[in-house]
Formats: structure tokens, C-alpha cells, sequence
């Protein structure tokens, strides 16, 4: 197979997006909407009819050459190696399902073809990511799911707050992207190639102090995306989105981008144990706050939000940890039960008449179609880690991974998380008990949940509780295929004695019991939302907006108020205003002359002559010497 | 003998009263005649440097510039008779449709 | 003798010219300055311009004056009372100036050495001045003369009565 045809992978939902772009309006509805899903599904095809070219160290196949000058040579370039086709296979996977999910969701909705070509486009993007061997192609991608994902999430831009919600979360990534640019930049000054494997390659030549400040700063970049701590303020309120969007960008797609990013560069960052500890901390404080927060959330999707942060966090601490193996594992699984999550809860939100807050439904395990209580069930449990679910091998296999590291500080951070899983723990089967459990308590009006709606969920919910088998650890049996999967790429060997494993492992079990007694206990029989201080604290996200307001936005409003009240009106325009009015006023004063009136006109003959007369006088007494 | 300078001094006066003439006077009229006394101060210099210089041109000059002025009163007054026919007033301020 | 004269005339001409100036009637304005037209005349003869001198006489105050009190007459113009307006204080600092500046031109004149040069007695007879106006200006005598009609179609085309549109200068 001509290898040149890889560039098919990420050109189809380009060219369905672009279709659909310039024409989708005046085609009919279905045709545009088919061509999206077959776009995805197209590349999804293509992707496993490839698979043997990932196989051994991968196969590279170069497009075009985009820049090329003095030492700077930018090609087209596609690396679908080990690393980057499962990723692959993923993303269209399930950008497959849930396509077919948004065609249900958003029939009827009129702006289908700006939908469609937007979710498109954003396949493209994150594919170019997840394809790219060159820095700068894939910055290209990098940018292009921040562009989608603020048209996505800003969809219904009528209303201001969803408008604002895309701009800020396209800003807050943009912060990230700027780290990220630095990165570029100084990669390329280094090593003179942006050749993501050539740099790899290269990664031990260049001097350890550079390599750390490059890890943080690529760090800083998978923060933006990945919305960690401290770039994580957008992912709660791009929630305005609708629910296809956060199901595909922030579940499986975009916010893992940034582990993917340090997945890739892996080999470059390992190198500095500084840069490697920090990408831990960032992981696990991540983790522990968003679980925090998502104790006190009071809407569905802001919930997972929280969630889909405090996981990212999770696999950040896998990266940090050493092992790729780990965290792809966590990053498969995650998106499989994630995304099920999510369009569950876009069903969930259908039937209870468009309502978002869990404590005012209640009893839709009665009224709803049986099957979605199953799936939102099934897709609860891998997230909390129940034994024997995808989610709860990948989250044990991050925590030894942890807890075996060399370092003693690592020990902390698995503390972190394993506090972290407690909660994550409680506040999923507290979310599935005030959604399903009791009497309704809602008054909003069902509206029915199409079948398009409902059969997706099925096959992802059975990926996310069997997806185990993915990278089955040793001790129960299993191959680690992944880890062999990915080989040299796949970081440090985790090598834990068969007594600490089932030592974790049960603790992992006691964990998962504790927490759903506890939100049994609690929430079982309906009770009223607690209303202190600390509720309204980790409501709000530990206050991190209006931190963000008073440490960044309010110096910047008041710089941007002087330089344009102070500076540009009072000083530019008033100069030159200035200098207008006084013109004008010169003018004015000259205006007075021309009177029309006779005697006026005698008088500046006058003064003229008395003019002339004194100059003459003085020529006379200078030259006569009188 | 008369010091030419004391001559051209009467003139000199003479032309300054002209002046204020035309300078102070709102009529029309009045300031007509303030022309005529300049024009005439004008004559008084060139009859005095014909003399001075014993040489006739000047008082050639006078002759014609008193018939110049005969033709320029005989135009201006023709004006005034306009204007007044127009606006029934003679107060130079008054027509300043020039304005602006 | 004649220096005596001529300052007399002088002075009269310009007390003359100084009440012309100042009166409010413009007949009594007119005939001061008759008056100190026949005095200019008189300093014409001493400066030895005797046919100047009586063409001052015959023209300026026996024709154009006289044409301007024609004109005052038939318009029936009163005397003037004060206008309103700022009136001749708003003169004062350019009188003032200009009082300053004349006196030294005039002091500077005075005492010039050139200027101090005597008139000597100089006469010219008509013949002379004819044969110098019809020889050497010959040519300015025709132009005046034309301006003169000129004069003449344009004092009448303004002053017709009939068509009160615009006039065409």
C-alpha cells in the first residue's frame, strides 16, 4: 500500500468539512449529514485497513513541502507510528459514534451544516495532531482544535454567556498555546529541525538545563489544552456547548491532546526528572480539585466536566510517572466511558425537559428508556474504578505506577491519588443516585430521546467495561498488550512484586466500596443540597474565575483603560484635536476680517502703508547713518 | 527760497489728513473726498520736484492726473447715486454683502 | 517774500483740509476744501506752475467739487448725526502710531541736507508746458482722453434710471 495514502486519514473529514462548509445549506439535510458521518467513518475505516503500516517503527509518509528556508525545512509529514495509531483509531471511533449521536441531538436544530463542518473540521485538527511529525504541523493542529473547539462551544452564539464561554475558553487555551510556541521556537533553535522524531532522536545532546525548561514549557502547552491547573478555568463553562461537543472535545478529543503532546515528546521530557516531577504535581493537584469541585456541582455536564479534569490529571501523573503505557491505557478507557457519560447525559437532560440541574430530576430510571439507566450505570462504574471495569485497571495501573517509583515523593502523589479516586468515587454514584434514583422532582415536559440518540451508547459502553483487556496487568493473568504494543515507546517498565499489586488492588476495592456506601448513605433518599460556605466554595471551582479576574484581568483592563483613555484619547486625540481647535480658532480670528465692509478693507490698507512707511524709515536711518 | 523738504512736508501733511479722512469717515461721500485730498497732496509733490528740478514733466504729470480724477469722480459718483438709489443709505458699513 | 507766502498758504490749506475734515454737513465740508483748493492753487503759482494753478481752480473746485455738491443735493443729504458704532477712539492707537511715524518722516525730511535745497524761481509758461504735454506725452494726453469717454458711458450706464437690476461696472 503506497504509503502516501495515509494523508487520506486526515483529508476525508477536511474535505466533508469544507463540502459541507460551502454547500451544506443548499444541500438537503440528510445528504450533509451523511457526508459528515462518512467522513469520520471513512477515516475510522481507513485507519484499521492501515493498521499493518504501524507495525515495527511506523511508517512516514511526506505530503509537501510547506517552508523551506535557509535551514528551516517544514514538510507536510505524517508519522503513523505505534504511539499514534491506536490514538487514531480512537478518535474516529468514537468522532464515529458520536456523530450518529449529534445527527439524533440536533435534528432539530437549523444551523446543521455550520454543526457539521465544525465537528469535521475539529476531526481533521486532532488527527493532524495526532498524525503530525513535524513541530510546526502539528502546532497547526494544535490550533485548529482551539479554533473548533471555540466554534463548537460558542454553537448557539445568540445567547451572550455561550459566546462568551467559546471566547474563554479559546483565550485560556491561547495562554497555553503561547508556552507552546516558546517551545517551537527554541526547539528549533537547538536542534535546527522541528522533525518531532529527529528532535527525540536528538534529545540527548542538548544541555539538561534546556531540556527542563523545555519540559515545563511544553507542560505549560498540554496544560492549556488539557485544561489543568492553572489553565483550567474554561472547561466547566464550555459546557454551553452542546452535548455532542462536550461528549467528542471534552472527553476523548481535545483535552487529551496534551498528554498526547507529552506522550510524543516523551523521550525529550523523561530526560529531566525536574520537568517529569512537575508534570506529576500539575497531575495530581489537578486531580484532587477537580474531584473537589465536582462534590458540589449542581449540573449534570458540569459534574463531568470536573470529572474529564480530574482524570487528564490522572493521566498526567501517569506521563510523570514514566509510564506512556499508563497513560494511553487511562486515555482509552477514559474515552470510551466518558463519552458514553456524556451523551448519556445529553439523553438524560432530553428527558427531563431540558433540565440541567441533577437536584431538581430524580426517578428517571422509571420514566426514561430502561436501556440508558444501564448505560449511564455502566459508563458510572468505570469511572469510580469498580473492580473489573476498563476504568478500574487502567486508574490501579497509574497508581502502582506511582507508588513504585524510585523517587519517595512520588509517594505523595499517589496518596493524592488515592484520596483523589475516594471522591471520585462518591461523587459519581452520588450523580447516579440524584439523576435515577427516588421520585422525580422535576416539572419539567419529557421530550422523547431518538433512537439515534440512544444507540450509540451501547457499543462504547460495552468498550469502556471490557476495554480492560487493553493492557490486562500480569498478575490477573493478562499479556500488558499495550505495553508491548508500544515497546520503546512506552516508557519505564513498571516492575511490582505480585504481594504489592493485590496490596493495591484491594485497597483500590475498599476505595471504591467506601465511596459508594458513603453516597448511598447521602443521597439514596433524596436531600436538599447542603448551602455553606464550603458548597458555594467548591461550586464556584475554589473561586478560580474570580482569582483570574483580579490577578490578570483587572490589572490588564486598567492598563488597556489608561493607555486608551489616558493615552490615546487624552494625549493623541487631544494633541491633535487640540492642534484642530486651535487651527480652527486661528481661523475663526481671520474670519473676523473679512467683514465685507468697506471701511474694514481701508483699514488694512492703512496699517499696510503704516507698515511700509516704518520699514523705510528704518532703512533710511540705518543706511544714512541719521 | 523754499526748502524742498518743507515742501514735500505740506504734502506729507496734507496726504495724512487724506488718510484719516478716508479712515474716519463712515459716508461714502466723505470718503471720496478724502481721495481727492490725497490725490491733490500727490500733485503738490510732483508741481514742487517740477520746480526743484526745473523741469516740466511734473507739472505735465499734474494735469493728467487731474483729468484722471475728473473721469474717477465722475465713475464714483455715478456709484453713489446707485447705492443710494439701492439701499437709501450712504454708510459705507452698510453694504457688506461681501461678507464672509 | 514768496517763502512768506507760500508758508501762509500753507497753513490755511491744511486748517482748510483740517476743517473739511471734521464737520458734519457735507456742503460745509465740500466748501472748506473749495477753499483750500484755491489756497493749493496759490502754492502752485509760487511754485511756478501758473497754467497747473488755474487748471486747479477751473477743475478740481470749479468741477469736481461743484459735481460733488450736485450729487448731495439731489440725493438730499442731511447732515450727518453721530453713527453708532465704536467711533473715532477706536482710531486712537493707530492715530497715535501714525502721529509718531509722520513726525519723524517728516523731521527726517526736514533735516535732510538734500531737502534743505532751496526752490529756486522757476516759471513755466503755458506754451512751454503745452508743447512738452502734446510732444513728449502725447501719447498719455490721447489715453486720458479715452479714459475721459470711458468715464463719460460709465457715469451714465450706472446712473440710468430705469432698469433696477445689476449694472454691469
Amino acid at each position: 500500500m503506497n504509503e502516501s495514502l495515509l494523508f487520506l486519514i486526515p483529508l476525508l473529514p477536511l474535505f466533508c468539512a469544507v463540502l459541507n462548509m460551502l454547500f451544506g445549506m443548499r444541500l438537503p439535510r440528510l445528504f450533509a449529514e451523511t457526508m459528515a458521518v462518512t467522513g469520520v467513518a471513512g477515516s475510522f475505516v481507513l485507519t484499521l485497513l492501515f493498521w499493518g503500516m504501524a507495525e515495527g517503527d511506523g511508517t512516514r509518509a511526506v505530503l509537501f513541502t510547506w517552508l523551506s528556508s535557509g535551514t528551516l525545512d517544514v514538510s507536510f509529514a505524517l508519522n503513523f507510528d505505534r504511539l499514534a495509531a491506536p490514538m487514531t483509531l480512537m478518535v474516529t471511533g468514537v468522532a464515529t459514534l458520536i456523530h450518529l449521536y449529534a445527527v439524533g441531538y440536533m435534528h432539530e436544530d437549523e444551523d446543521y451544516a455550520r454543526f457539521f463542518s465544525l465537528l469535521n473540521l475539529f476531526v481533521f485538527a486532532m488527527l493532524t495532531i495526532v498524525l503530525a511529525d513535524n513541530l510546526l504541523v502539528l502546532f497547526l493542529g494544535w490550533e485548529g482544535v482551539g479554533l473548533c473547539s471555540y466554534g463548537l462551544i460558542g454553537f448557539w452564539y445568540r445567547k451572550r454567556e455561550n459566546a462568551r464561554a467559546g471566547t474563554k475558553a479559546f483565550l485560556v487555551t491561547r495562554v497555553g498555546d503561547v508556552f507552546l510556541g516558546i517551545a517551537l521556537l527554541w526547539l528549533f533553535a537547538v536542534t535546527g529541525t522541528l522533525s518531532i522524531s529527529t528532535i527525540n532522536a536528538q534529545a540527548s545532546s542538548i544541555s539538561p538545563v534546556v531540556v527542563m525548561v523545555l519540559g515545563i514549557l511544553l507542560l505549560l502547552g498540554a496544560c492549556g489544552k488539557s485544561a489543568q491547573l492553572p489553565l483550567m478555568t474554561w472547561l466547566a463553562d464550555a459546557m454551553a456547548g452542546p452535548t455532542p461537543v462536550s461528549a467528542l472535545i471534552h472527553a476523548a478529543t481535545m483535552v487529551t491532546a496534551g498528554v498526547y503532546l507529552l506522550c510524543r515528546f516523551f523521550p525529550l521530557v523523561s530526560l529531566s526528572a525536574v520537568a517529569m516531577t512537575a508534570i506529576t504535581a500539575v497531575g495530581a493537584m489537578t486531580a484532587l480539585y477537580a474531584a473537589t469541585c465536582a462534590m458540589a456541582q449542581r449540573e449534570i455536564k458540569r459534574v463531568l466536566a470536573y470529572s474529564t479534569m480530574s482524570q487528564v490529571g490522572y493521566m498526567f501523573m501517569a506521563v510523570g510517572a514514566g509510564t506512556v503505557a499508563g497513560a494511553m491505557f487511562h486515555l482509552l478507557t477514559h474515552a470510551f466511558f466518558k463519552a458514553v457519560l456524556f451523551m448519556a447525559a445529553g439523553c438524560v437532560i432530553h428527558l427531563a425537559g431540558d433540565e440541567n440541574d441533577i437536584f431538581k430530576m430524580g426517578g428517571l430510571a422509571r420514566r426514561g428508556p430502561v436501556e440508558l439507566f444501564w448505560v449511564f450505570l455502566a459508563g458510572a462504574v468505570c469511572l469510580a474504578g469498580l473492580p473489573l471495569t476498563g476504568g478500574f485497571f487502567s486508574k490501579d495501573g497509574i497508581l502502582l505506577a506511582l507508588f513504585t517509583y524510585p523517587d519517595p515523593v512520588y509517594r505523595a502523589f499517589w496518596l493524592i491519588g488515592v484520596a483523589t479516586a475516594l471522591l471520585t468515587a462518591f461523587y459519581t454514584f452520588r450523580l447516579v443516585y440524584l439523576v435515577f434514583a427516588g421520585e422525580p422532582r422535576g416539572t419539567g415536559h419529557p421530550h422523547a430521546v431518538p433512537l439515534l440518540m440512544r444507540w450509540p451508547l451501547w457499543p462504547l459502553a460495552l468498550l469502556g467495561l471490557v476495554g480492560g483487556i487493553l493492557n490486562l496487568p500480569v498478575f490477573v493473568g493478562g499479556t500488558e498488550r499495550l505495553h508491548h504494543w508500544y515497546a520503546g515507546l512506552a516508557g519505564r517498565t513498571v516492575k511490582a512484586s505480585h504481594e504489592v499489586e493485590w496490596m493495591l488492588v484491594s485497597l483500590a476495592v475498599v476505595i471504591v466500596a467506601a465511596g459508594w456506601f458513603a453516597a448511598h448513605w447521602r443521597y439514596r433518599n433524596y436531600r436538599p443540597p447542603l448551602e455553606g460556605a464550603v458548597s458555594r466554595f467548591l461550586l464556584s471551582g475554589w473561586q478560580a474565575d474570580n482569582l483570574v479576574d483580579r490577578l490578570f484581568v483587572r490589572p490588564f483592563t486598567a492598563m488597556a483603560r489608561f493607555c486608551y483613555v489616558g493615552c490615546d484619547r487624552t494625549l493623541f486625540d487631544g494633541s491633535i484635536d487640540g492642534l484642530a481647535r486651535m487651527l480652527s480658532g486661528w481661523g475663526r480670528m481671520l474670519v473676523q476680517l473679512t467683514t465685507g465692509r468697506l471701511t474694514t478693507y481701508l483699514s488694512a490698507f492703512a496699517w499696510g502703508f503704516l507698515i511700509l512707511l516704518g520699514w523705510f524709515l528704518i532703512k533710511l536711518v540705518n543706511g544714512g547713518g541719521h | 527760497m523754499i526748502p524742498f523738504g518743507h515742501a514735500l512736508a505740506f504734502a506729507g501733511a496734507l496726504f495724512v489728513l487724506g488718510l484719516s479722512c478716508v479712515l474716519i469717515r463712515r459716508q461714502i461721500l466723505m470718503i471720496l473726498i478724502g481721495v481727492e485730498i490725497m490725490l491733490n497732496a500727490a500733485s503738490l509733490v510732483f508741481v514742487a520736484a517740477s520746480a526743484f528740478w526745473r523741469q516740466p514733466d511734473g507739472q505735465a504729470f499734474v494735469i493728467l492726473l487731474m483729468a484722471i480724477t475728473a473721469a474717477e469722480v465722475a465713475v464714483a459718483l455715478a456709484m453713489v447715486v446707485y447705492l443710494w438709489r439701492r439701499k437709501r443709505t450712504l454708510v459705507a458699513d452698510e453694504f457688506d454683502g461681501m461678507c464672509g | 517774500m514768496n517763502t512768506i507766502l507760500f508758508y501762509i498758504l500753507g497753513f490755511i490749506l491744511l486748517a482748510a483740509t483740517l476743517m473739511c475734515i471734521t464737520r458734519r454737513n457735507p456742503v460745509h465740508a465740500v466748501v472748506y476744501l473749495v477753499a483750500g483748493f484755491f489756497a493749493l492753487a496759490l502754492m502752485f503759482y509760487l511754485l511756478g506752475a501758473p497754467l497747473v494753478a488755474a487748471w486747479e481752480v477751473i477743475v478740481y473746485a470749479g468741477a469736481i467739487m461743484v459735481l460733488f455738491l450736485f450729487i448731495i443735493m439731489m440725493l438730499g443729504l442731511a447732515p450727518q448725526e453721530v453713527p453708532p458704532g465704536p467711533g473715532w477712539q477706536r482710531w486712537l492707537p493707530l492715530a497715535l502710531l501714525s502721529a509718531s511715524l509722520m513726525a519723524c518722516t517728516l523731521l527726517l525730511v526736514v533735516q535732510d541736507p538734500a531737502a534743505g535745497q532751496g526752490i529756486s524761481d522757476y516759471s513755466l509758461a503755458p506754451q512751454a508746458l503745452g508743447e512738452v504735454l502734446f510732444s513728449r506725452y502725447a501719447l498719455a494726453v490721447e489715453i486720458v482722453s479715452f479714459q475721459l469717454l470711458f468715464a463719460t458711458i460709465g457715469a451714465y450706464l450706472l446712473g440710468r434710471p430705469q432698469p433696477k437690476g445689476e449694472e454691469p461696472r
